[in-house]
C-alpha cells in the first residue's frame, strides 16, 4: 500500500479512490397517472433509483379535477392525484418499499404523505420502509411559489404533525425539504437566499421544539431529518461559496440554537436545481452554457456538493420542456461526474484566503439578517408583515433595473444580439412540449368512478372526524389516512381544512416599490401617460392579475411597479383568480387595460375563460387585454385571433418597452 | 349654471346603474372622478336628475369610514364585515378603498383587492380602488365625488383611507361615523393616540384580537386611555363584556371573532345622524373650501367668504364651485 498523498480521497482502508457522483434526476410527472406511471417504469428500468414527483396545480393548490378552477390545469404541470385509487395507479408495478420517493408538494403535503401511507397499508408494506420527501416548504410558498393553502400558522401546526408523526412511523421519510431554490428565482440575493431559508428552517424546528413532543435523542435525528433544496445562478464562485457558509452556518444554528451533539444530524444536506431565472429566450442554446457553468459551482467543491441534482432543460424560456431536452441536461450531469476527474479530489479550495474569506463575508451578512427577522418576531412574523417578500421584490426590481441599463450583461438579450438562428428551435413539433386534452377526461371519469363505488356515509364519517381533529388542534395526521382509505377526494380533504383555518392571501410585497430606470423610453411613456390624462381626464388604469392557479408572481410583480413607475394606477390583483374575478374586478375599477400573467402552459384554457366572461359582461372589445409570460410562438397567433392585443415574453424584458406598447394600446382604444 | 335635462344614452346608463349593474355604474363612477370641464356639467346634470327622481334611486347612502394606521388589518377585516353584512342580500354596499400615489411618478399600486380578493359578481357590493392621487388637489377629492353619486345607489358605504397623512382628518367630514382602526395595544401606542388622531373617531376597533386574553388586556388599556383623555363619552362600567357600549370593538378577521357584533352594530348607524351632539357635516361645503385653498390659496378663501351670500342661492355642488372658481378668477384678472 502506497501512503496517500494530498490530492487523492482514501477509502476507510487507506487506498485511494473517488467519491460516488452525486444523484442524477429528473422532475417528472404530466397528463395522467397511467402515463405517469409508465415514464416512472421506464426511468426506474434504466436504473434510476429515485422518484420525484411533480404534480399538477391543482392537486398542489388542493383542487380535485372536477372543479371548474382545477379544469384548465389537469396534468399540465405534473400528475392530477385525486383520491388513493390515483396511487394506486401513479405507483402500479413500483416497490414503494423499495424506491426513494420525493414529492414537491407543500399546501397538501399532509394530503399526500396520507395517501402515501394509506397505499402502503392497503398492499401491506410496513409504512417504516417508506423513504422519501414531501417539500412541505410553506414559507418560500408564501414568498415565491404561491401554492399555499393555509394561513401561516397552520400551514406551520401541519408540517410539525408531520415529523412528530414520521419521526417514530415511518422513520426514513423527510417531512419537509427548506427550499431557497424558489427564493433565488424570486430575486433574492445569495445573502438572502441564506437568511431566508434558515430562517424558515428554524421556524420549523422551533415549533417542532415548542410542542415538546421529542426526547432529547428524538429531537436530533428529527433536526437530522431537515434537508435543503437549493439554487445556484451564474455567478458560479459566489454560489459555490454560498454552499459553503450554509454548510458551515447550518452546523452553526445545530449546535448554538439546538445543541445537536451528534455531528451526523448536523449535516447540511442538500439537493440543487440550478438557476432558470438567468435562462434566456433569446439565442436559447446559449443556455445550454449557462446550465453547465451553474452546475459547476454546486459540484466543484466537494465539502459543499450537492447531494441530488436536477437541471433544467435549456428551452425553459419557450416552453415546458420535452423528454429530449430533459435528456440532454441528463447528459450534461453524465458527462461531469463520470468523463472528468472531477470526483477524485479532496475539497479544492480548503485553505483558500480568496474562498474563506468571501464564504465569511457572505456569513456574516447572512447572521445579520436573520438576527433582524428572529429580533422582529421570527419566519411567520416576517411573512405577516411582508417583510421577507418586499425584500425579494426589491432585489428582483434592482436586478430588471440593471438588465435594462446594460449594466447586468446578459449575452444575446442586453449585448451581442445579432445571431444565426438555432436549428432547434425550429423542430416539426415547434419546440414545444403539448399535453394531450383527452387524458384530462380519464382523470375526471376516474374520479367519478371512484365517488360511484365509495361509502358515503364512511367519506362524511372521516370527513367529520378531520373537521373535529383540526377544530381542537390535536395531530392530524391519523385522520388524515383514515380519509384517504375512504375515497375522500383531494379537494374535499383541503376544503374541510380551509374550512377550519380559513384562507389566507400573504402581503404581495409589490405596494411601495420602485425602479431605477431613468431613460429616453420612460420619458416617451410618461409623455403618453401625460397626453392621456389631458384627453380623457384620468390616468391609466390597469389590472394586473394572474387567473389559474400558478402562483409564480415576479411577471406579475415587475409589470405593476413598472406600470406604476410610468405614471399609472395598478390594481395589483394578485394570484389564484379565476376569470371571473379578474373580469369583474376589471370592470368594477373601470381600467383601460387588462394585464394577464400566465407559466403554467394553460393560457390557451384560461384566456378562452376570459374572453367569455367578458362577453357576458358586454365588455369584451371595450377593453383590450395584454397577455405576459411563457408563450409559445406557436400559440401566439391564435390567441391574437381570440382578442389579445399584445403578448409579452421573457425577452420583452425592457419593461418600460413594455409599457410604452401597452400604452399605445391604451391610446388607440376610444371605445367608451 | 345650466341644468341640461340628460340624453338618452346617459339616462338609460343611469337607470342600469340604479340597478347596480357594474359596467354602467363604473363608467358613472369615472366621470364622477373625472376632472375635465365636460364632466362637471354633466355631475352637475345627474345629481339633479337623481334628486328629482327619489323613487328610482333608493340607496340609503349611509357612509362609513375606516381609518387608522397601515397592519392594523382594515382591508380583512372589511372585508369579513361585507360577508357578515351582504349574507342577508337585504343590503347594498360599496366599498371605496384608498391607497398612496406616488410622489415621484404620480402613479400608485392600489393593493386592497388580494387582501380582500374582491371580484365577485354579486350586485349587491361594489369595489372601486382609488389612487389618493397627491398631485391633483383635495386628497380625497375622487372620494367625496364618488360618493356624491354613490350615496343615491348604495345603502352602505364604507370608506377605507390610505392610513397616513392628511385625510385621514378628511374622513370625519365624508362619514356619518368613523371607526379608528388599531392593533392590539402596547405601551408605545398608547403615546400615539394622545397625539390628536383620537379626536377623529365616533368608536374603536381594535383588530388580530385573535385571543381573549389580548382582546381582554386591549379593551382595559384603552379604555383607561380615553377615560383619561376625556375625548369620547364612555357609557359602560369598566367591564369587557360591555366594551360595545363604549364604542370599542375587539375583532379578529382572520379567527372570525367580534364580526358578528360589529356587522350589528354597522346596521344600525343613520345617516346624518346628530345625535350626541354632533354637528350636521356639511361635508361639499368643506370640499368647496378645500378646493379652493388648494388652488388659490387664502386669497381665493376670502373671496369665497365674500360670495357666502350668493353662493347660498345655488343649490348644487359642481354650481357652486364653477361659481366660485369663475369669481375668483375674475378678481385675478381684476389684480
Amino acid at each position: 500500500m502506497t501512503e496517500p498523498q494530498k490530492h487523492q480521497i482514501t477509502d476507510k482502508d487507506g487506498n485511494a479512490t473517488k467519491d460516488r457522483p452525486w444523484i442524477f434526476r429528473t422532475y417528472a410527472g404530466h397528463t395522467n397517472v397511467r402515463k405517469s406511471n409508465e415514464l416512472y417504469r421506464n426511468n426506474l428500468a434504466k436504473g434510476q433509483t429515485g422518484l420525484s414527483i411533480a404534480f399538477d396545480l391543482a392537486t398542489q393548490c388542493g383542487y380535485s379535477s372536477d372543479e371548474d378552477i382545477a379544469k384548465p390545469e389537469i396534468g399540465k404541470v405534473g400528475v392530477p392525484i385525486n383520491t388513493l385509487d390515483d396511487f394506486a395507479i401513479l405507483f402500479d408495478n413500483i416497490d414503494i418499499a423499495e424506491v426513494n420517493t420525493s414529492m414537491t408538494i407543500n399546501g397538501t403535503s399532509m394530503w399526500l404523505l396520507s395517501l402515501y401511507v394509506a397505499l402502503a397499508e392497503e398492499r401491506g408494506v410496513p409504512i417504516e420502509k417508506l423513504q422519501g420527501t414531501t417539500q412541505n416548504d410553506l414559507i418560500k410558498e408564501f414568498l415565491a411559489r404561491g401554492t399555499y393553502v393555509f394561513p401561516p400558522e397552520e400551514s406551520i401546526k401541519l408540517i410539525v404533525d408531520m415529523y412528530e408523526f414520521c419521526l417514530t412511523n415511518v422513520p426514513k421519510w423527510n417531512p419537509s425539504n427548506v427550499c431557497s431554490y424558489h427564493l433565488q428565482e424570486a430575486g433574492a440575493t445569495p445573502v438572502k437566499e441564506l437568511a431566508y431559508s434558515l430562517v424558515t428552517a428554524i421556524t420549523v424546528l422551533d415549533a417542532i421544539k415548542e410542542r415538546n413532543c421529542f426526547d432529547e435523542e428524538e429531537f436530533e435525528r428529527c433536526v437530522g431529518r431537515v434537508s435543503f433544496f437549493v439554487n445556484a445562478g451564474m455567478r458560479f464562485i459566489e454560489e459555490m461559496c454560498k454552499m459553503r457558509a450554509f454548510t458551515q452556518l447550518w452546523d452553526e444554528i445545530c449546535i448554538e440554537r439546538y445543541k445537536v451533539k451528534n455531528p451526523k444530524f448536523r449535516r447540511f444536506r442538500y439537493g440543487i436545481q440550478v438557476n432558470s431565472l438567468g435562462l434566456t429566450e433569446e439565442q436559447p442554446e446559449n443556455n445550454a452554457w449557462r446550465i453547465l457553468i451553474e452546475t459547476l459551482g454546486v459540484t466543484l467543491s466537494r465539502d459543499a456538493r450537492c447531494r441530488a441534482l436536477q437541471l433544467p432543460a435549456w428551452n425553459e424560456a419557450l416552453s415546458l420542456p420535452r423528454p429530449w431536452d430533459q435528456q440532454w441536461s441528463l447528459r450534461l450531469q453524465q458527462i461531469l461526474a463520470y468523463e472528468t476527474d472531477l470526483l477524485e479530489y479532496p475539497d479544492l479550495f480548503d485553505g483558500s484566503p480568496v474562498i474563506e474569506s468571501k464564504v465569511n463575508d457572505l456569513k456574516e451578512q447572512a447572521n445579520a439578517e436573520i438576527q433582524k427577522i428572529m429580533d422582529a418576531g421570527g419566519g411567520v412574523e416576517a411573512i405577516k408583515n411582508g417583510y421577507m417578500k418586499s425584500q425579494l421584490v426589491v432585489s428582483q426590481a434592482e436586478r430588471m433595473s440593471k438588465i435594462n441599463s446594460g449594466e447586468h450583461i446578459v449575452v444575446g438579450k442586453n449585448r451581442w444580439t445579432d445571431g444565426i438562428e438555432s436549428p432547434l428551435v425550429r423542430d416539426s413539433d415547434g419546440g414545444v412540449f403539448k399535453v394531450d386534452p383527452e387524458s384530462a377526461a380519464e382523470t375526471v371519469s376516474a374520479l367519478e368512478a371512484t365517488k360511484a363505488k365509495r361509502d358515503d356515509a364512511k367519506v362524511a364519517e372521516c370527513l367529520k372526524t378531520l373537521r373535529e381533529t383540526a377544530i381542537k388542534g390535536d395531530n392530524m395526521m391519523l385522520a388524515s389516512i383514515a380519509c384517504a382509505k375512504a375515497r375522500v377526494t383531494t379537494g374535499e380533504w383541503t376544503a374541510t381544512l380551509r374550512d377550519v383555518y380559513g384562507e389566507y392571501r400573504p402581503p404581495t410585497g409589490v405596494e411601495g416599490q420602485s425602479l431605477s430606470i431613468e431613460n429616453e423610453t420612460l420619458d416617451t411613456v410618461r409623455e403618453k401617460v401625460k397626453t392621456f390624462m389631458d384627453t380623457r381626464g384620468h390616468r391609466p388604469r390597469i389590472v394586473v392579475g394572474k387567473p389559474g392557479l400558478d402562483g409564480h408572481s415576479n411577471g406579475a410583480e415587475m409589470i405593476s411597479v413598472a406600470a406604476r413607475h410610468a405614471g399609472f394606477d395598478v390594481i395589483y390583483f394578485g394570484i389564484r383568480l379565476s376569470a371571473t374575478d379578474i373580469v369583474q374586478s376589471a370592470i368594477e375599477e373601470d381600467v383601460d387595460v387588462i394585464g394577464i400573467s400566465l407559466l403554467s402552459g394553460s393560457h390557451n384554457e384560461i384566456m378562452d375563460q376570459l374572453f367569455e366572461e367578458l362577453d357576458s359582461e358586454g365588455a369584451k372589445g371595450k377593453i383590450p387585454v395584454v397577455l405576459g409570460g411563457i408563450i409559445p410562438q406557436a400559440d401566439a397567433e391564435a390567441l391574437k385571433e381570440k382578442g389579445v392585443s399584445a403578448i409579452f415574453t421573457p425577452k420583452d424584458y425592457d419593461l418600460m418597452e413594455v409599457m410604452n406598447r401597452i400604452m399605445d394600446i391604451i391610446l388607440a382604444n376610444d371605445s367608451e | 349654471m345650466q341644468t341640461n335635462p340628460l340624453d338618452e344614452k346617459r339616462l338609460q346608463q343611469l337607470t342600469q346603474a340604479a340597478n347596480l349593474k357594474k359596467l354602467p355604474l363604473a363608467k358613472l363612477i369615472s366621470l364622477f372622478e373625472n376632472r375635465s370641464e365636460k364632466a362637471t356639467q354633466e355631475r352637475h346634470d345627474i345629481i339633479h336628475h337623481i334628486t328629482n327622481n327619489p323613487k328610482t334611486f333608493t340607496g340609503k347612502g349611509v357612509t362609513i369610514g375606516f381609518t387608522g394606521t397601515p397592519g392594523a388589518g382594515k382591508s380583512s377585516l372589511i372585508a369579513e364585515l361585507c360577508k357578515t353584512l351582504t349574507q342577508n342580500n337585504d343590503l347594498r354596499i360599496a366599498v371605496l378603498a384608498i391607497d398612496p400615489s406616488s410622489q415621484k411618478s404620480g402613479g400608485a399600486i392600489l393593493g386592497d383587492r388580494t387582501r380582500m380578493h374582491s371580484g365577485s359578481k354579486n350586485k349587491n357590493l361594489f369595489f372601486r380602488s382609488q389612487a389618493s392621487n397627491l398631485e391633483l388637489g383635495g386628497i380625497t377629492h375622487n372620494t367625496f365625488q364618488a360618493t356624491r353619486l354613490l350615496r343615491y345607489l348604495f345603502d352602505l358605504i364604507i370608506i377605507e383611507t390610505v392610513g397616513i397623512g392628511q385625510n385621514e382628518i378628511d374622513i370625519q367630514y365624508m362619514s356619518d361615523h368613523t371607526f379608528l382602526m388599531m392593533q392590539p395595544l402596547a405601551g408605545d401606542q398608547i403615546q400615539f393616540m394622545k397625539a390628536g388622531i383620537m379626536e377623529i373617531p365616533d368608536s374603536f376597533i381594535v383588530n388580530k384580537c385573535d385571543e381573549e386574553r389580548l382582546a381582554r388586556t386591549s379593551y382595559h388599556m384603552l379604555r383607561a386611555s380615553l377615560k383619561q383623555s376625556k375625548l369620547i363619552v364612555l357609557n359602560a362600567k369598566d367591564s369587557f363584556e360591555n366594551a360595545a357600549k363604549d364604542n370599542i370593538f375587539l375583532t379578529s378577521a382572520t379567527k372570525h371573532k367580534g364580526i358578528q357584533e360589529l356587522a350589528g352594530f354597522i346596521r344600525s348607524i343613520q345617516r346624518n345622524d346628530q345625535s350626541k351632539n354632533k354637528k350636521p357635516k356639511d361635508i361639499e361645503n368643506f370640499y368647496l373650501q378645500k378646493t379652493i385653498q388648494e388652488l388659490y390659496g387664502k386669497f381665493g378663501l376670502d373671496i369665497l367668504s365674500q360670495e357666502q351670500e350668493a353662493l347660498k342661492q345655488l343649490t348644487g355642488y359642481e354650481e357652486k364651485m364653477t361659481f366660485a372658481t369663475t369669481a375668483i378668477e375674475q378678481r385675478i384678472l381684476e389684480r
